[in-house]
């Protein structure tokens, strides 16, 4: 089974503990970093192999630029935004057009992680 | 099976929140959730029938939000502890939330652990709160205090009715003497009488203490 390797950028903090969380259940599932400013992921995805990125941000302003640098330079990276109140969450990948799903549950947001990684 | 546990029920419109502190709350011995509402009006319902001990609130809910809910829990079941899940330290929004009947504040910011000790010492009838919250807290109360202070000479300085005498007749433009002769004391005492009347009211001269005394009413109807 491949271990899928998923990267934080997430606030509130107390939000993230419980990515940390969920992603530290699954078996097939490992943290791999963890960072607080979307901007740095760029930098530690460089030195970290990574397969998967969730992104919380406190404020969306400039995170689809952080998207697009981060699939040109990885682009078999699968980046998940999430919205701050929870209300959907954001897919970004190389070659396909953004789609979002409604109301995410903790099942949902692990199909989408797994799906096409595995 | 938990021996003695801590009864909660959490609301949070946001699921994967709500489901993630769910599952880390459970891992824990001394806590048990008994149930979880994605929205004001469910939580009000949850907790009625369920009577918890500890309530965790989320303030941005549809339906009725955080502040809403811990009202109407404070007035129909105070025994149940509400803690407010807040996104961020607006000190107005703590404050209304305290005045509302929330024992606990917790911003999202904040960690696990430390919701985990909120969730203690409100059971205990105890208060924690993170630094952040405490230091806004302080600065309101600050605040609260100047505004209360500056109000102290308006609404609680109270003049003798000899002071109160003396002021009336101060401005009916009479001099020290002429006060002292009709209120047969010597012109030192009045003296004394009017210095003891400006350190009450802060004030700096007679003037002032007149119209002090009128606009207050204080001055007798001619």
């Amino acid at each position: 089974m491949q271990t899928i390797n998923v990267m934080f950028s997430s606030r509130p903090k107390l939000l993230s503990e419980v990515f940390h969380n969920l992603i530290e259940r699954q078996p097939d599932m490992r943290v791999v970093g963890e960072v607080v400013d979307p901007i740095e992921l760029i930098f530690a995805l460089r030195k970290t192999p990574t397969d998967v990125i969730i992104i919380t941000p406190m404020k969306a302003n400039g995170v689809p630029r952080v998207c697009s640098q981060l699939l040109k330079e990885h682009p078999r990276l699968k980046i998940l935004t999430l919205t701050l109140e929870g209300e959907a969450v954001y897919i970004y990948q190389s070659g396909l057009k953004r789609s979002c799903i409604q109301k995410p549950t903790e099942q949902m947001l692990l199909d989408v992680i797994r799906k096409g990684v595995q | 099976m938990k021996d003695i546990s801590i009864r909660i029920v959490i609301a949070d419109d946001n699921s994967l929140l709500l489901e993630g502190l769910v599952a880390m709350i459970e891992k824990l011995d001394e806590f048990t959730v008994v149930g979880t509402a994605p929205n004001g009006d469910g939580a009000l319902e949850l907790i009625q029938s369920l009577r918890p001990d500890v309530a965790l609130i989320d303030i941005g809910m549809p339906d009725k939000d955080g502040l809403e809910v811990t009202q109407i829990l404070h007035q129909d079941m105070p025994e149940v502890k509400v803690i407010i899940l807040g996104l961020i330290d607006l000190t107005d929004e703590i404050m209304a939330c305290i005045a509302a009947g929330a024992t606990g504040y917790v911003l999202k910011e904040s960690s696990f652990d430390h919701l985990i000790e909120t969730i203690k010492a409100v059971y205990r009838n105890e208060t924690f709160c993170s630094p952040r919250v405490a230091a806004s807290l302080f600065s309101r109360i600050a605040e609260l205090t100047i505004e209360v202070n500056e109000q102290i000479p308006i609404n609680s300085v109270k003049l003798s009715p000899r002071e109160l005498e003396v002021i009336n007749l101060i401005a009916e433009g009479m001099p020290n003497k002429e006060i002292g002769l009709r209120l047969f004391i010597e012109t030192q005492t009045v003296k004394n009488h009017i210095h003891n009347i400006l350190d009450k009211l802060q004030l700096h001269n007679r003037f002032e203490a007149v119209q002090y005394a009128r606009e207050r009413n204080l001055l007798s109807k001619k």
